[in-house]
């Protein structure tokens, strides 16, 4: 009987060329060269380049319009937070999160669950500023890492969901959190902490993949005497927040990874905190063995509209002036796009993608030079953009074919007001926003050229959305809008090709791409549902 | 209401709050990831609530939609509310909020704080409010329907469906809303939600929409996504538009398809309407 059995397995695979077995080991060659192995995807981000672009071609601009549901998978424990799982996908298995912190094993071909893996999350769990939910998984080998709301950094067998290791990366109960993926490299995992809003001391961890042994911390927030403290005007380290909520990208030739911290605490009262604060609001360059600060670039000096900088760095190579450039460009929460050399972190170029009100322009190193009447005041400021800022946490993607950077732009403002300042945890906000209506404001997917920000075109779309942008090989840029609508753009001229209603209120989940048994599949996650799309 | 009345609108609302307002609340608790989130407060220290207190965090944080009598305005009347629902429900209301309605939550507002809020709602005795209604609900009762509304609005199932439901408008708005309303039905018109973390809309606000053969139709929006937009016309009828095959869409602020009663009814009648609204709660 079992040989029977395997005979007719064997025979499936063969009639299924390239045969392969689900959960393979991703080793690190792989991640690597992801862009190498488009049927996978591999990592938040799609390559360690965050480019979120696939060289997958077979739905391409001629055929899109005939794109169908292929599959839904739904969540058992559908949460009050929205689903914002990036899936990974290896090898015909596919790894997603759920709200809270769940992570599933499907089969990526027909959405069955193959696993599920809940952790006994505490019944009094601090989230202030932080969703209810996660951004999806790291896999390298065989191992699954995920990080969890009470900031556990977990790691999982990939084949069954049984727990290899938990370590507890910090407290919950003084307002730490985790929602982000992890970024797994050659043998440590990284990954960054959310609570900023409640003035924790933003940290960067490192640990070791076999084993979860603690390898190093770098902090976000200067301890007194360091290069920085001088930026805050008294010790601020218990409370200054610059938390590293998002997930960096990483340069192997560099050894440096790129991770953006959010906003100094409390957010929108500075009186407290005279100074630059660093490092908050910035993007740095970490030395990915020693967790040691290579070089740091400072977006929103001493910010008061809560403009974190965690948006996803996307590294990409182009040539600036007749030489050939390492560069990272960040579309940043404050409405400018920032260009900067990240071998050295110098400013190459800034310009703002929205509407901005806040600065007259930037000086030549990037700094923002302010404009009068834009702080928070007890009746509320109006500012562009809103607290949401131009854009959010939701990737963007750039396109190698067309060298353009494709980003969900916000168009809207707030009201920001400025509240007592805050200093025991858990009230920390220092003030508050109110955000233009919906009729007020509108969202649009922006291509901008990747080296001096200037906009190609734009898909507008009726509110301002937080939502991911993905790139293919077949000419196209798929996105989303907050009202539960997936669809894909010509990524040449931004013409609109194909629309579909997924429902759900909040597609934030990034969409990724993948092929199985020679079919390319989509997908988007929205609302509480993950849904699949293929050609017929 | 077009874009600069309504930015009007919201500044006038700040300025008429003296400090920290109800948004700003929400949106500290919302700050990082932008999402009002439950968090935890700290317990509750045993300190008996102090009314005098809460009416001056009552007026810091809940008058712009409650009044500042809490009798009510865009939100719904509060006083007696704690007897009805008891002082721990609305504690709950006032920290965590009514998802899915413009109710924000108020996470960094402490236990103590909310208690203190839900003294000064319970300080007041319902029979005394009865006066704020100035007029007679009963002749307002004979005004409702000998002034046509019945055609239009649904009350404890019987009446038309152009406009909303007033079945448990008492319970909803105050009279000085309510009043505004009759005056001029497009003005001010109210917005769904907190705008915090998804968009909120202004509700009932009317388009015209004109199809390519010309064909056009006037409504009330009751939905809308980037791609579709569906209309409520005069006579109710629900019409759904593919917005690509639109010619034109053209929101309308200001528009009603309710007719002002300013020169209708006489101050003294509109009291009674009022009155009558007022008295419209709904199953308790």
């Amino acid at each position: 009987m079992k040989f029977r059995l395997l005979g007719v397995v064997a025979a499936a695979a063969l009639s299924f060329a390239p045969a392969r077995s689900l959960a393979q080991d991703v080793t690190y060659e792989q991640l690597l060269h992801a862009d190498d192995t488009p049927q996978d995807w591999l990592m938040y981000g799609g390559d360690y380049q965050s480019q979120r672009f696939s060289r997958l071609a077979q739905i391409n601009r001629e055929n899109v319009h005939s794109l169908r549901a292929a599959w839904i998978y739904q969540p058992k424990q559908a949460g009050e937070a929205p689903i914002e799982s990036s899936a990974v996908v290896v090898g015909g298995l596919m790894y997603v999160t759920e709200p809270p912190s769940t992570v599933t094993a499907l089969d990526a071909r027909f959405g069955t669950k193959i696993w599920s893996w809940t952790p006994r999350l505490p019944s009094k769990l601090y989230t202030i500023g932080v969703h209810r939910s996660n951004r999806g998984v790291a896999v390298y080998e065989n191992t699954v890492y995920t990080g969890t709301l009470d900031c556990h950094l977990v790691a999982l067998d990939a084949t069954t969901g049984a727990v290899r290791w938990d370590v507890h990366v910090a407290e919950n109960g003084e307002g730490y959190a985790m929602t982000a993926a992890p970024r797994v490299l050659d043998g440590k995992v990284i990954v960054g902490m959310a609570g900023g809003d409640v003035g924790v001391r933003g940290f960067l961890d490192a640990y070791d993949a076999k084993t979860g042994k603690h390898l190093w911390r770098s902090f976000t927030i200067p301890a007194p005497g360091e290069p920085g403290s001088e930026t805050w005007g008294k010790d601020m380290t218990g409370t200054g927040g610059g938390a590293t909520w998002g997930t960096g990208s990483y340069d192997p030739e560099l050894n440096l990874l790129y991770w953006g911290t959010g906003n100094p605490a409390p957010d929108y009262n500075g009186h407290d905190r005279p100074g630059d604060n660093l490092y908050t609001d910035s993007l740095l360059a970490v030395d990915a063995d020693t967790g040691k600060m290579k070089w740091y670039f400072q977006f929103t000096p001493h910010d008061t509209h809560d403009w974190d900088a965690i948006q996803v760095p996307v590294l990409f190579n182009a040539t600036v002036d007749g030489k050939p450039r390492k560069l990272v460009a960040v579309a940043n929460r404050n409405g400018f796009y920032y260009v900067l050399d990240r071998v050295t972190g110098r400013f190459v170029t800034g310009v703002p993608f929205v509407k901005q009100t806040w600065a007259k322009g930037l000086d030549p190193n990037g700094r923002p030079i302010m404009l009068p009447n834009t702080e928070p005041t007890p009746k509320g400021q109006l500012v562009y953009p809103d607290g949401h800022g131009g854009t959010n946490l939701n990737s963007p993607s750039y396109s190698p074919q067309t060298k353009l950077f494709y980003v969900s732009a916000r168009e809207s403002g707030a009201y920001t007001l400025e509240g007592r300042p805050r200093v025991n945890f858990p009230d920390f906000g220092g003030g508050g926003r109110l955000n233009l209506s919906g009729d007020q404001s509108y969202g649009a997917i922006r291509a901008l050229d990747a080296v001096t920000g200037t906009m190609k075109w734009e898909y507008r779309f009726l509110a301002p959305a937080e939502v991911s942008t993905l790139a293919t090989a077949g000419g196209l840029v798929f996105s989303s809008t907050n009202e539960g609508n997936f669809f894909a753009l010509d990524a040449v001229t931004g013409k609109l090709l194909w629309e579909f209603s997924v429902g759900g209120t909040d597609t934030e989940a990034n969409p990724i791409t993948y092929q199985i048994n020679g079919k390319q599949y989509l997908l988007v996650a929205s609302g509480n549902a993950f849904v699949a799309f293929a050609l017929p | 209401m077009n874009t600069i009345e309504c930015v009007r609108r919201v500044a006038l609302a700040f300025v008429a709050c003296s400090f920290v307002l109800s948004a700003l609340c929400v949106s500290q608790a919302a700050a990082q990831e932008s999402e009002p989130a439950a968090g935890e407060s700290k317990p509750a220290k045993t300190v008996p609530a102090d009314p005098e207190l809460g009416k001056r965090l009552f007026e810091q944080n809940c008058s712009q939609c409650h009044g500042a009598d809490a009798g009510g305005d865009e939100g719904p009347d509060l006083r007696g509310v704690p007897a009805r629902l008891g002082d721990a429900a609305v504690v709950n209301i006032i920290k965590r909020g009514i998802p899915g309605t413009a109710m924000p939550l108020f996470p960094d507002l402490s236990q103590q704080d909310a208690a203190n809020i839900v003294a000064f709602l319970a300080s007041f005795n319902t029979a005394a409010t009865q006066g704020t209604v100035k007029g007679d609900a009963k002749r307002g009762g004979a005004l409702y329907q000998s002034s046509g509304c019945p055609a239009c609005h649904i009350i404890a199932g019987q009446g038309g469906i152009v406009g909303p439901e007033l079945t448990r408008i008492g319970a909803m708005r105050g009279p000085g809303s309510l009043k505004a309303r009759l005056i001029d039905p497009g003005a001010n018109l109210p917005e769904n939600g907190t705008g915090f973390y998804a968009s909120k809309w202004t509700e009932y606000l009317m388009f015209r929409a004109i199809e390519k053969d010309g064909h056009a139709v006037e409504g009330i929006r009751v939905s809308e996504d980037s791609f579709t937009i569906d209309l409520k016309d005069a006579s109710g009828k629900i019409h759904g538009f593919w917005k690509p095959d639109l010619r034109s869409l053209q929101s309308e602020p200001g528009k009603s398809f309710m007719p002002s009663f300013k020169d209708v009814l006489s101050a003294e009648q509109m009291d009674d309407l009022v009155a009558y609204l007022m008295s419209l709660k709904g199953a308790q």
